[in-house]
């Protein structure tokens, strides 16, 4: 079943006084419980493209479907209830809440949604990323991979269907990268996440179901 | 809303330097604001006070429209004395004329009263800042105002002559000087009333008449009983005598409010521009959290929450230092010259109205930079770009 589907998007916006063409007209289909890997060259619109199916932009033109629902129609507040009910973001740089500790970090999105038993739920995920010695610990306390263990933890609290991963290991050592796709591996073949995952590696691209190449704001193939 | 109680208050707990500054700033705001007010109140309270108590009883007779003075004085002091509710009175004259001493004179308001009756009404005759006070009977006696006798170099003991109105000329003896922290302490010298009546030929008469009551809230109600026993038109309550002082007092009260003014307008400055900065510091945190689903009224919410928590303990602090600084005034109050000591008072409204005042300005100054932070694009507050 196809959970994401783009028709036709585009993305234009000046920098400076160029006029740039993020993405220029993108049809994709993501089918539920894929393991995507999104590739291509810096500044060909793999990251515009993630931030267009993840709602955190809007495009200038065309349409996202998302589960079946055209997300272009809806306004700001109900993006943000989608997000935090249906999808899950991984980022390059952890960007986890520095005052927070690891498990209030993956505890939050499941009081902003109201969920009872969040502090249990927020202990399970933090095993399950490996980190149940690590509960107290405030992000400064922890390595890299450590924290981007966490920010998947935390992606995970509201049980989406989708996860979002832009460069989730561009800044990791290599053997922190394998891990983490371990067990982006591992969600999706034992919880069925689908996972659209942005990276420049093409090891890692290669660890996903199926790659999406980009360039000039155009997919490819894939 | 529990999540986001639970971000506002990790939030707060994580920016010490900002709580510190943030509560600092509502403290100090909000002790001025009661301390100042205080003062105000002490001076103005004061001020009526020393007015209801030298120069005015909780009702006063002043003589009809076209009189000149209270006609059939012993007639209308009988009839007082038949009111139930009337528990003293006062008449006096007051008239102009000249004090001389030595080769000095100066003009001078004349209050003649009958120290018997003016003690029941007011506290005016004791006053006396050296010497003594003018006793019943005493005709030879008058006290003389302190600024006047420092004018004169007169005191205690020495003689001086008052030229009247009419051109009698009369010596009396300086009992005392006084000093009330009035107007009156300029140029007034008091003396017996029978003396006065003599003086300016005034049989059965008096200029008004000061009317004390079991309880001066009763002024409205026995106005017009006064007014109709003694066929009298012009009687006037104790709140309309200081009436003319309320445009001076509020006059200073605007001096206070503007001054209060500025105090909170920096302390909201002070409140904004540290929120804001924080807000800008933390771009990528209020990213985040957007992009984890948070919706931009929430994000709102987070920071006036934060505000409203500073805001309560900077308040209760200042309200501490304002207790603390009232106290202290009370205990060491400023001195004048002319009003004697000026002590803060305490009432509760002054903390209820601080506290109130001041937590509507810090959330309205939380306003903008919390705004900022909700309407904030997910994009450039993550990339930057």
């Amino acid at each position: 079943m196809e959970i994401i589907k783009t028709s036709d998007l585009t993305k234009n916006y000046t920098l400076g006084k160029v006029d740039v063409k993020a993405l220029n007209g993108v049809d994709s289909s993501i089918e539920e419980g894929e393991f995507i890997a999104i590739m291509g060259p810096s500044g060909c619109g793999k990251s515009t493209f993630l931030n267009m199916i993840g709602m955190l932009d809007t495009p200038s033109s065309g349409e996202i479907y998302i589960d079946g629902r055209d997300v272009t129609e809806m306004n700001s507040s109900a993006m943000a209830e989608y997000r935090l009910k249906h999808i899950g973001f991984i980022f390059q740089f952890f960007n986890l809440f520095n005052e927070l500790t690891a498990i209030e970090n993956v505890m939050f999105p499941m009081m902003l949604n109201k969920q009872p038993n969040y502090k249990e739920r927020a202990k399970e995920l933090l095993d399950l990323v490996g980190l149940g010695d690590r509960l107290h610990h405030l992000p400064s306390e922890l390595s890299g991979g450590q924290q981007q263990r966490v920010t998947i933890a935390r992606s995970l609290a509201n049980s989406p269907k989708i996860l979002l991963a832009d460069e989730p290991t561009g800044n990791l050592d290599t053997r922190s990268s394998v891990e983490i796709i371990e067990l982006f591996r591992k969600l999706n073949l034992e919880q069925g996440q689908t996972i659209v995952m942005v990276t420049h590696s093409m090891e890692i691209g290669e660890k996903a179901d199926r790659i999406i190449h980009f360039r000039d704001g155009k997919v490819m193939e894939g | 809303m529990s999540g986001v109680f639970f971000y506002a208050r990790k939030d707060a707990e994580n920016n010490k330097r900002m709580f510190i500054f943030i509560t600092i700033a509502i403290a100090l705001s909000t002790a001025n604001i009661i301390i100042l007010n205080g003062v105000m109140d002490g001076i103005t309270d004061d001020f009526l006070d020393r007015t209801m108590e030298t120069t005015s009883g909780h009702l006063n007779i002043y003589p009809n429209e076209k009189d000149r003075y209270i006609e059939g004085l012993g007639i209308k002091e009988q009839k007082l004395q038949g009111i139930e509710g009337v528990i003293a009175y006062s008449p006096r004259i007051t008239a102009g004329g000249a004090l001389s001493y030595k080769e000095k004179s100066r003009s001078v308001n004349i209050f003649a009263l009958d120290p018997s009756k003016e003690n029941r009404v007011t506290v005016l005759l004791s006053k006396i800042d050296s010497g003594e006070t003018l006793k019943a009977n005493d005709r030879d006696g008058i006290l003389i105002s302190y600024r006047l006798a420092e004018e004169l170099n007169a005191k205690a003991g020495d003689e001086t002559t008052i030229v009247f109105e009419k051109g009698n000329t009369r010596v009396f003896k300086v009992r005392g000087i006084l000093r009330t922290g009035m107007a009156m302490d300029t140029n007034t010298v008091i003396i017996n009333f029978e003396t006065a009546a003599e003086q300016l030929n005034l049989n059965n008469k008096a200029s008004i008449i000061l009317i004390r009551l079991s309880d001066k809230a009763l002024s409205g109600q026995y106005k017009d009983i006064v007014s109709g026993k003694l066929g009298m038109q012009k009687v006037k309550e104790w709140k309309e005598e200081v009436e003319s002082m309320w445009s001076t007092i509020r006059t200073y009260k605007e001096i206070i409010a503007t001054i209060n003014a500025i105090g909170l307008f920096a302390a909201a400055v002070s409140v904004g521009v540290i929120l804001y900065i924080n807000i800008i510091h933390k771009q990528r945190q209020i990213g985040i959290m957007k992009a984890i689903g948070m919706k931009d009224f929430q994000i709102l919410s987070v920071y006036i929450i934060e505000a409203a928590v500073l805001g309560t303990i900077g308040i209760l602090m200042g309200d501490a230092l304002g207790y603390m600084g009232i106290k202290y005034l009370q205990a060491h109050p400023f001195s004048d010259p002319t009003l004697g000591s000026i002590a803060p008072r305490l009432y509760s409204y002054l903390f209820y109205d601080a506290s109130l005042v001041t937590m509507l300005i810090v959330i309205l100054a939380a306003v903008y930079p919390a705004l900022m932070a909700g309407r904030m694009n997910i994009i450039k507050a993550i990339w930057g770009n």
